[in-house]
């Protein structure tokens, strides 16, 4: 069990400051973790695929790894570039199992993919989920089966939506072992 | 957090080996990964992997020649083929070759999860039927012989060495408990599997017909020959030959018969040339045999010929803790052969049926089985379903010889079975024939509703 700090949210990129505001309140409110908002950085160019034209998310996970962050314990990106691991076609976010960094991409999150997405409750709400998801990732937890879980996979924005903001209670305790957190906190019914 | 897998991701690029390898620890699996065929194959020696996902294009070994050793060293590892969209055909043919299914990179992620989730649930169904096929070979390890008990369980366990011997079978056992199904398992599982197996139930034949039917004759052989007709003797030709209720056959027939096991070969009647013939002799008998060579009924040379194995088959009331699995078997049997949806029997009937000392053994069972089934006004059967679990107590009025006794306990039985003669006979302890002659010598009818 590993007593958990303080998250960082890192807009990568242009991004509208209350994208990276919702990410730290659902930290706070749902998983009961101190959030802050960094300061940005630059599109990632180096991760960009010029045959595929989206942006490598193991690259760029790679490099915001090897860079430090101060007084944080993990690291969410948030972009709003098409995501791509080599082997899949795109992915909504990225993280690795109790890594230190996670991505969340606003690209095809958005009702109306553009380079200036409108921010309408569903889609802010499902940054927030892919979020909430590899942040669970970075604390250990796997996917899980049961489908009214944050961390049940969702493969489509129909599931995305389906899914709730809550964890199970399997996956509550897993997480509250990790993060030695409090024992009441958000949890699915 | 159950159905985890333990998964080999084969590729020869890091960066598809990484992807996928993050991707499955995500989601719980086991996780490793192999850059080579031939590295697979080492870790495969190591550890029983259930799925590998393998690229079809690899220096040296490819993924066509591991599926093909993967399949043959460990059939039943799940190989995936992971393939560029240009190499479709080798994918087919991947396909043809054992592997479970095909992924075209790149690939969405729900899809791979899809793929996951299907090879999963068939490997979960194919471990669930393994085992349901193995617990349902246990249970009924011969045909339709049901039983856990441990005496059944010492039947089962000895049926095979005693199939692939030739000697001569004796079953004993009260009538009703399913000697004639362990004869058949025996032929079943023994090299005269494919030949025929016939039955004949000595008892129920009289003497005269019974040698026409065992040696058969030729025409002209006797008044109503007008053919002539080969005997089981003949017609059994490399099969099992089982004598039901032996204990009946006349002390003549013994003679005959015993020269024929010695000897292999037989005359038909009104014939003088011989056949060789080609039979196991399986027999069943629920006299005591011993009781009967004390009594002369039985010939000593010709039981020491039949019984050169004995097999006790035990009555249903020494292996009570079967019932249960019998209930259910004859249950499922009567309600979908009748297409009556009656499921099973109330906890409190089946503590009675336990009770009930069967005397017509499990034949007597599975007929008050098919007769609750048919009579079921509901889906579960209670003790009112089986009548005859609480007899009256009722006084043989009028009866003062052991003749009058006997005509009266025998029209009471016949009431109580409802004239089922086979259930009657089990529960008299006599056989079909003998109860039959003693329904025409005591002129017993039954009463029209």
């Amino acid at each position: 069990m590993t007593r958990s700090g303080c998250i960082g949210v890192v807009p990568i990129g242009a991004i509208p400051h209350v994208v990276t505001q919702v990410i730290a309140a659902h930290i706070t409110g749902y998983l009961n973790l101190k959030a802050t908002v960094l300061k940005p950085l630059r599109n990632p160019l180096y991760a960009l695929d010029e045959r595929r034209l989206q942006f490598d998310a193991g690259t760029i996970l790679e490099t915001l790894e090897s860079r430090p962050f101060e007084r944080v314990d993990k690291i969410i990106g948030v972009l709003n570039v098409d995501l791509f691991l080599p082997i899949f076609t795109h992915v909504f976010g990225e993280a690795r199992q109790h890594g230190r960094v996670a991505l969340v991409s606003l690209a095809r999150l958005a009702e109306e993919p553009s380079e200036k997405p409108q921010l309408s409750p569903t889609t802010l709400e499902r940054v927030a989920k892919v979020a909430l998801h590899e942040l669970g990732h970075l604390y250990g937890l796997t996917h899980c089966e049961n489908d009214p879980c944050l961390m049940h996979f969702s493969g489509s924005l129909e599931e995305l939506d389906r899914t709730p903001l809550n964890l199970c209670r399997y996956c509550t305790r897993y997480f509250r072992d990790e993060t030695g957190g409090p024992d009441h906190f958000s949890e699915a019914p | 957090m159950k159905n985890k897998m333990s998964i080999m991701v084969v590729d020869d690029e890091r960066i598809v080996r990484e992807s996928l390898y993050h991707w499955f620890a995500k989601s719980g699996h086991t996780v490793d990964t192999a850059a080579s065929g031939l590295e697979a194959l080492e870790k495969l020696e190591q550890f029983p992997f259930d799925i590998l996902f393998v690229d079809i294009k690899m220096p040296g070994m490819d993924g066509i020649e591991l599926l093909h050793k993967v399949k043959s060293e460990y059939p039943d590892t799940i190989v995936i083929i992971i393939t560029a969209y240009g190499s479709i055909e080798s994918a087919i043919k991947a396909m043809k070759t054992g592997a479970s299914d095909y992924l075209l990179k790149p690939f969405k992620p729900d899809y791979l999860s899809l793929v996951l989730e299907k090879v999963t649930q068939q490997q979960r169904l194919t471990a669930e039927y393994n085992y349901l096929k193995g617990h349902i070979e246990r249970i009924t390890r011969f045909d339709n012989i049901i039983g856990e008990s441990r005496p059944m369980q010492e039947i089962f366990d000895i049926i095979p060495d005693i199939a692939v011997s030739d000697a001569s079978v004796l079953l004993t056992g009260e009538t009703g408990t399913g000697k004639e199904l362990i004869a058949r398992a025996i032929h079943a599982k023994s090299p005269r599997a494919h030949y025929p197996f016939i039955a004949i139930n000595c008892g129920a034949v009289p003497d005269s017909l019974l040698e026409s039917e065992l040696f058969g004759h030729v025409k002209g052989a006797f008044t109503d020959a007008a053919y002539s007709r080969k005997g089981f003797l003949e017609v059994v030709d490399g099969g099992t030959l089982f004598l039901d209720e032996v204990g009946e056959i006349s002390p003549k027939m013994q003679i005959d018969l015993l020269r024929v096991l010695q000897e292999k070969k037989i005359t038909r009647i009104g014939s003088s040339e011989s056949v060789d013939v080609n039979f196991r002799l399986v027999s069943a008998t629920r006299r005591n045999v011993e009781e009967a060579i004390e009594q002369g009924d039985f010939r000593e040379d010709f039981y020491y010929r039949v019984n050169v194995i004995q097999v006790h088959v035990p009555p249903l009331r020494e292996r009570i803790e079967d019932l249960g699995l019998l209930v259910d078997h004859f249950l499922l049997k009567y309600s979908q052969e009748t297409a009556k949806r009656v499921d099973c029997v109330s906890d409190e009937t089946l503590k009675c049926l336990k009770k009930y000392a069967w005397p017509g053994n499990v034949r007597e069972l599975e007929n008050a089985i098919e007769r609750a089934v048919v009579l079921a006004r509901s889906r579960t059967l209670t003790a009112a379903d089986f009548g005859f679990l609480s007899p009256p107590a009722r006084p043989v009025r009028g009866a003062h010889t052991i003749k009058e006794m006997e005509r009266v306990h025998i029209l009471e039985t016949l009431e109580d079975c409802g004239w089922n003669i086979t259930r009657a006979s089990g529960v008299l302890g006599i056989n079909r024939v003998t109860l039959h002659k003693k329904i025409d010598r005591y002129g017993l009818r039954a009463h029209k509703k």
